[in-house]
């Protein structure tokens, strides 16, 4: 609701420009914004997940279940609930609303990424390491896990020459990171072989395949408009694709011509990028990159020239941009903080009273006719009350839509939050001595290795009932 | 707790200094009770006959609606829409051809230009003057706060007490609920800022220390995550309501802050000072958007934002309740009828009229003890809930009316007063108002017989009539 007072130049302004803040909790791994914006998680080395109100930039809410470092994290769309995955090859689905976890799967393998279904927060996929990606779908009680292919589709003409060879090979490709689209109809697939897969979600099939480079691929991430696509790849360059509209019926999936749009490199020291993700409105590109402490920015519009470089104070992992507002948010790896770009606007004097007026050269001041005329105050006063016969409407709310509408989903606020940790888990015990506070406090939960779902504890619940209900009536 | 028939009336004093206690305001038992009528209402009764009052609120409950009450709905939108634009020619969507002639024998029911609270609870319990009741944001409870230094929560509807928080060192000027219902902030003149958990009735331990003197105003963001606060020290500060950190300083104002809020997205801020100034800030960034002075620069003691965000509305000590359009940096609406120089009083917005045809009112208190209802575009006042007197003290307040509450669905009105009590006002409804409205309709229609200008039924023909 603030919009219309904003200065037109300054809303215009859709990069970040600099430095200006820094969230710390723990020594986090990896960062992920929620889909209105206000808050950011954050997946710690220690496996909680802490979320940060983006508002406030403190603490909102902490959420222990993982053992080991988070590795990737997933919003679902109404901001209720969050999918981590992490090094101790387990996804829990949190629900904020309590802090509880809905579920907790397990896997045979590290996770590379785990997703949620934008349309439903009970289904996720997962890619997994040196194995085929997993559907899981939760609304059972036990979840329901269906394989997906990652060999690649080919073309007739391929398939004919070499057909066995080709065949062994595709046998090996795994995947190694998968999206859903933004329809939730399709999945965005990319394999250790630098190919591009798009599945159909029903089917369980490769609808196409489009073979980006030789090398592995990544990380996969759409834009906000659904149709942009950026790549990173272990090849030192990152892609832009766009595609076409999936959920088309009308799409002839054999013919889709996938071309790569931009491809955004440093040909002079050839350096690695690390994580790479698209502005809010699709416009820009940033990645942060290898044994530098820089954050890259290109343009996606035009020629994919490089806008700007942010510095930051130490290498810098995963990197975020927030869906509406030109804010950037990256881990640094060494420190765990996370660190904030934004753009820092500077205060309009015009605004500070009603007559004051930004000029750009001198004006002379004309002089209105009856500026000094002394008029009769009761005058002035009844004259002022007939000008106020315009129609006021209070009540309803017109096309601006606010940033937080009453009946979204909001967190509850806990006053009790415990920030003492912030800082690193250490404890001065004396001059230069430091031990760990309190090894195990604070840990009771993973004593528990098999924490019930909801569910399950739901059943418990029942299931007691029923028994004291047996009970009374043995009594009787 | 005794029952109504039980009140001893002729002593009400007693029962202030004793504990926390509700009267039930029972009309029955003042047969004397008059039907307040507004000054305004003699004034002009050529506008009060126009806008006839209606029936649309027996309609609100009515699931099953009869054909012609769906007509009669249908007359309303049109007499709406008629009202509002300023040319009387017949919109060009009515589809019943036979209207007029309906329209004669029994005229649609416009919009009402009477409201009929009238009194139903008073809670005791305060030692001292109360300077801000609210409801809670779901409607269940009424949080009141006074210079005696407490909060006390009590349930809307039994008035029975729930809660009183002592804590404060001084007295409490503001209170603020959070959007959960669940917390609730006060601001005091010991320069702190408190958090209480009305669920476990338990104080926050740790009170938001950072202003320079008196606490005026707080209140809470939509997301319940930053608290907002105004005080005598001219500054206004955002705080981090999990942390009770200080999130920024706003260089407001050159005088004491009367009172600051939030519009309904959380993006922005208004605050207003006894300078004469009114600024909008924005939330993120704690820059100065945008700053409101009236010609008059007279001191403005309070602030609060429409319900949809685009207007702000001030009480100043001129006795006028200005509605600004802040966009434009225009004052679109001036308010008068009450009486408010000296003290720093709130009021509310509410809503009246059918349900899908709701227009909006102000109703504030004033200090002369009673609370004026304002319409929001016509500026009329709809009604005056009347000042008590000493054979009749539970009627209305006695002293200063400082703060004014709408319930948030119901038409309920809560008002704390410097005499101590918290007084609940309810709607007529069914017969009672018709009653009431009859009554009203006997006295105007005298009224005018006495002037000589009455005997026509359609409304148009006293629309022209000078007021």
């Amino acid at each position: 609701m603030n919009l219309p007072l904003i200065d037109p130049s300054v809303l215009a302004l859709d990069c970040p420009d600099r430095l200006t803040g820094e969230l710390r909790s723990g020594h986090s791994t990896c960062v992920r914004f929620s889909r209105r914006g206000d808050l950011l998680a954050s997946g710690r080395l220690d496996g909680t997940v802490v979320i940060f109100d983006i508002e406030t930039n403190g603490v909102a809410r902490k959420l222990a279940g993982h053992t080991r470092h988070v590795q990737s994290l997933s919003w679902s769309s109404d901001g209720r609930h969050l999918l981590s995955s992490s090094h101790d090859w387990k996804c829990v689905l949190w629900d904020l609303k309590d802090g509880s976890r809905l579920h907790t799967v397990r896997f045979e393998a590290p996770i590379f990424i785990a997703e949620l279904d934008p349309t439903s927060h009970l289904h996720f996929i997962a890619a997994i390491f040196e194995e085929q990606p997993q559907l899981i779908d939760l609304t059972t009680k036990i979840p329901a896990r269906s394989t997906l292919p990652s060999a690649p589709r080919r073309l007739q003409l391929d398939t004919d020459a070499g057909h066995e060879k080709q065949a062994a090979q595709d046998a090996k490709q795994t995947t190694t990171v998968s999206i859903f689209s933004t329809s939730g109809n399709h999945i965005l697939a990319g394999t250790n072989k630098g190919w591009l897969n798009i599945i159909d979600r029903k089917t369980c099939q490769v609808v196409h395949s489009y073979r980006l480079t030789n090398n592995i691929i990544i990380f996969l991430r759409l834009g906000s408009s659904g149709r942009d696509l950026v790549v990173n790849a272990s090849d030192r360059m990152i892609r832009t694709l766009h595609l076409p509209d999936l959920d088309d019926s009308t799409l002839d999936v054999d013919n889709i011509r996938l071309e790569v749009q931009h491809k955004f490199q440093d040909t002079i020291s050839r350096l690695a990028w690390n994580y790479c993700s698209f502005s809010s409105t699709g416009e820009y590109v940033t990645a942060s990159s290898s044994q530098n402490h820089e954050l890259r920015v290109w343009e996606t519009r035009d020629r994919g020239s490089l806008i700007t470089i942010l510095e930051g104070p130490e290498e810098l992992s995963v990197v975020e941009w927030h869906p509406r507002r030109p804010i950037i948010a990256a881990v640094g790896t060494d420190s765990g903080r996370v660190y904030i770009w934004s753009i820092v606007t500077p205060q309009r004097w015009s605004a500070l009273a009603p007559d004051f007026v930004e000029v750009e050269e001198n004006v002379e001041y004309v002089e209105r006719e009856d500026e000094f005329d002394i008029q009769p105050i009761e005058e002035t006063h009844k004259r002022r009350l007939e000008l106020e016969d315009d129609d006021v409407d209070v009540l309803t709310y017109g096309p601006l839509k606010p940033e937080f509408e009453e009946g979204e989903f909001k967190m509850p606020v806990l006053l009790d939050i415990d920030d003492t940790d912030s800082e690193d888990e250490v404890v001065e015990v004396g001059t230069g001595q430091f031990r760990r506070k309190s090894p195990g406090r604070g840990k009771e939960w993973m004593n528990d290795e098999e924490v019930p779902s909801g569910d399950e504890t739901r059943r418990a619940v029942n299931g007691g009932r029923g028994h004291n209900g047996a009970k009374r009536r043995r009594a009787e | 707790m005794e029952s109504p028939n039980g009140i001893d009336r002729t002593s009400p004093k007693r029962r202030r200094l004793s504990s926390d206690s509700v009267d039930l305001v029972d009309q029955e038992r003042e047969p004397s009770h008059p039907r307040s009528i507004s000054p305004s209402v003699h004034d002009s009764p050529s506008c009060q006959l126009v806008e006839r009052p209606s029936r649309s609120y027996r309609e609100r409950d009515d699931n099953t609606r009869s054909p012609e009450q769906e007509d009669r709905s249908l007359y309303y939108q049109r007499e709406r829409s008629r009202s509002y634009g300023s040319t009387r020619s017949r919109s060009p969507r009515s589809p019943a051809p036979e209207e007029p002639q309906r329209k004669l024998v029994e005229p649609p029911p416009p919009k009402p230009t009477q409201l009929y609270y009238k009194p139903r609870l008073v809670l005791r319990g305060h030692k001292r003057g109360i300077a801000v009741v609210k409801f809670s944001p779901d409607g269940t409870r009424v949080a009141s706060c006074s210079a005696d230094g407490l909060l006390k929560i009590w349930d809307a509807h039994t008035g029975k007490i729930e809660h009183t928080f002592e804590g404060h060192l001084a007295g409490i000027s503001t209170l603020a609920w959070g959007p959960d219902s669940r917390i609730i902030a006060s601001g005091s003149d010991d320069k702190s800022i408190r958090l209480w958990d009305t669920s476990t009735g338990k104080p926050h331990p740790i009170p938001f220390l950072g202003h320079h003197n008196y606490v005026y105003s707080i209140a809470f963001s939509p997301k319940g995550n930053i608290l907002v606060s105004g005080a005598y020290d001219e500054a206004v500060f955002t705080w981090d309501v999990r942390t009770g950190r200080i999130l920024k300083k706003l260089p407001a104002h050159s005088d004491p802050v009367g009172g600051v809020d939030f519009v309904r997205d959380g993006t922005l801020i208004v605050s207003c000072s006894t300078d004469g100034g009114i600024r909008i800030w924005d939330t993120s960034t704690g820059q100065c958007l945008r700053t409101l002075i009236h010609e008059d620069n007279a001191p403005v003691v309070s602030v609060r934002f429409s319900p949809n965000g685009k207007y702000v509305l001030a009480w100043t000590l001129d006795s006028c309740i200005r509605l600004w359009n802040y966009v434009e940096g225009r004052c679109v609406k001036t308010y008068q009828g009450h009486q408010n120089q000296k003290f720093s009083m709130s009021g509310s917005f509410g809503t009246y009229g059918a349900k899908g045809h709701e227009y909006a009112f102000i109703a504030s208190g004033s200090e002369d003890g009673s609370i004026v209802l304002w319409d929001v575009s016509s500026k009329n006042v709809l009604q005056r809930l009347e000042a008590g007197t000493e054979d009749a003290p539970l009627r209305g307040h006695t002293d200063v009316v400082l703060g004014v509450d709408t319930h948030p669905t119901e038409p309920m009105l809560v008002s704390g007063s410097r005499d101590g009590t918290v007084r609940i006002w309810k709607m007529e409804e069914g017969a009672e108002m018709e009653k009431a409205k009859a009554e009203l309709e006997i006295r105007l229609t005298v009224n005018l017989r006495d002037e000589g200008t009455l005997e026509v039924d359609t409304p148009a023909d006293f629309a022209d009539t000078p007021r």
